[in-house]
């Protein structure tokens, strides 16, 4: 599949400083790519020159196979963009403000307003200024506004911002619509793991404006499973019970006294019960599992000591 | 670009601007009355204190005209584009498939536009209605213009011209220091520069310094647009 978005050695200095340096992003056509980083690690810089709000000190940024320049404006048409808080017109109505969004993307397709509105939850307030909306209602009007002209590339700062848990879900499920309905690629940016794990099909985290990892979801669980960590007094004796009488072939004997057993299905009760049976003394037993959350943790804290 | 022109009206709610134009043009003329008519600018012995040369009533028309739509230009310049520079809503119009320089020229040219016609209707209004004024009243002032006179438009036309221009000097200001306040303050200095007196020495009358004044206007429009492209946004 060919990538929709690529950045080669993305940078961007101002007044000497690195914001982000280096940085590489790989999208395809079709994926969620969920951009993770702590706050002030540059995710909205890159997020800007992505959307041709900055120019880049050097390096580049390839959309839809071209590269971006200053005069690139008709790619602007193919993407939907939310960077920072959303503004708006505060006097106009929400749907006003769609539609001048409309007219100047010279977007017409009757209904597209309504749709948008419906499609955030916002049909009623749809008629009531923005300077009455709150927070929330504005992040969504924002999100309705980037995905009012069914763009191919939604890049979306931090979308979830300011909303409640529900809003959040229904954020995540719409997300998940729009790319199997309409094939819309969505890059969102998030600063919290737990966010976009449920629906990214990629994951790229950034730390201090350097690209830590890019990897896929599928690798990341793989990489992730939880395991049981068993110390015994002798763990070749603990592995041979382990197999043969408990039937156990997923594990690894990590050394002369430890064991960690993959397959988490098994209950380290049977576990202990089984070793006590067959006299292997056991010192401790106990689940572990390595979440998402401290693997994006891991990856961060690496970059402090780096640093 | 008309339409541009349209939309920059419509989101900037044009019609709280017609309200305040219309405001202004009835306090200006209140005012040119008071003073044509009924005497404010005299001296207890009913003769008009005016400095020579200034006892036409076109000069006080011109001034506070000038001086008024100076001030209500710059004011919707720094609202239009300086403080959408600040709220950040140019980050959204600059994310179109617009080039960047003709959202900004568009933007310009709604003020222009606007305040251009804005300041000939005022001016016409306050003339005509002295006009009418000195058919039945004595007025202290010379009515030195003739209404029924081709070059009296052509003027007029000119000097309207050379006033909403010259907000773009204030424009390029503001834009630089990137605050709405200094596109304003900017404005009062440009009265000041071209409507004041400094012994018998006065820039207003001089007849190469509007054309080069509205040159050097032009000028700093064109500068104020013309890194738009590269610069980054804040």
């Amino acid at each position: 599949m060919p990538n929709i978005l690529q950045t080669n050695q993305l940078t961007k200095t101002i007044d000497g400083r690195d914001l982000v340096k280096n940085v590489n992003i790989h999208v395809k056509r079709g994926e969620i790519y969920g951009f993770l980083g702590p706050n002030g690690a540059g995710k909205t810089t890159v997020m800007k020159m992505i959307t041709n709000l900055w120019k880049p000190t050097s390096g580049s940024v390839e959309l839809f196979g071209e590269k971006l320049t200053k005069s690139s404006y008709e790619v602007l048409k193919r993407m939907g963009s939310m960077i920072e808080f959303p503004c708006f017109y505060d006097h106009m109505s929400g749907k006003e403000n769609l539609q001048l969004h409309c007219e100047y993307m010279g977007y017409f397709t009757p209904g597209c307003v309504e749709n948008a509105l419906e499609m955030l939850g916002l049909s009623e307030a749809g008629e009531q200024p923005v300077k009455r909306y709150s927070l929330g209602m504005k992040q969504r009007l924002g999100i309705a506004r980037a995905i009012l002209c069914k763009p191919e590339l939604l890049v979306l700062d931090e979308p979830t911002n300011g909303l409640d848990p529900a809003g959040m879900k229904q954020l995540r499920d719409l997300f998940g619509m729009l790319r199997t309905e309409y094939g819309i690629t969505i890059i969102l940016s998030s600063h919290m793991l737990s966010e976009v794990e449920s629906i990214a099909d990629m994951i790229g985290v950034i730390h201090h404006g350097r690209m830590r990892t890019e990897i896929s979801m599928r690798e990341i669980s793989e990489k992730n499973t939880a395991y049981i960590e068993l110390t015994a007094g002798d763990s070749r004796k603990a592995a041979y019970v382990l197999t043969e009488k408990l039937g156990l072939d997923h594990f690894r004997v990590m050394d002369e006294r430890s064991i960690r057993i993959y397959d988490t299905r098994i209950d380290t009760q049977d576990i202990s019960k089984a070793l006590a049976m067959h006299e292997v003394q056991l010192v401790s037993i106990s689940k572990k599992s390595e979440s998402l959350e401290d693997y994006f943790l891991k990856l961060t804290e690496e970059g402090e000591k780096s640093c | 670009m008309l339409k541009l022109i349209k939309l920059e009206w419509k989101k900037n709610n044009i019609i709280k601007y017609i309200r305040n134009a219309v405001i202004l043009a009835v306090l200006l003329c209140l005012f040119i009355y008071a003073l044509a008519f009924l005497g404010i600018a005299n001296d207890p012995d009913g003769t008009l204190d005016a400095a020579e040369g200034m006892n036409t009533i076109s000069a006080p028309i011109e001034l506070f005209t000038s001086m008024s739509f100076l001030i209500f230009t710059s004011v919707m310049l720094a609202s239009f584009i300086v403080s959408a520079y600040k709220n950040k809503t140019m980050n959204l119009m600059f994310s179109y498939p617009i080039k960047r320089q003709k959202i900004l020229a568009s933007q310009m040219t709604a003020v222009w536009l606007f305040n251009f016609a804005a300041l000939v209707i005022t001016k016409l209004f306050l003339y005509a209605s002295v006009s009418i004024g000195s058919r039945g009243m004595q007025s202290p002032f010379l009515i030195d213009f003739d209404m029924g006179d081709l070059s009296f438009y052509v003027q007029l036309l000119m000097k309207a011209v050379v006033t909403v221009s010259m907000s773009f000097i204030a424009l390029f200001v503001g834009m630089y220091m990137k605050s709405s306040k200094a596109t304003i303050i900017a404005s009062f200095i440009l009265i000041f520069l071209t409507q004041a007196n400094i012994g018998d020495y006065s820039l207003a009358d001089n007849r190469v310094f509007p054309i080069a004044l509205t040159v050097i206007s032009f000028i700093f429009a064109v500068l104020s647009i013309y890194n738009a492209e590269t610069k980054d946004l804040l």
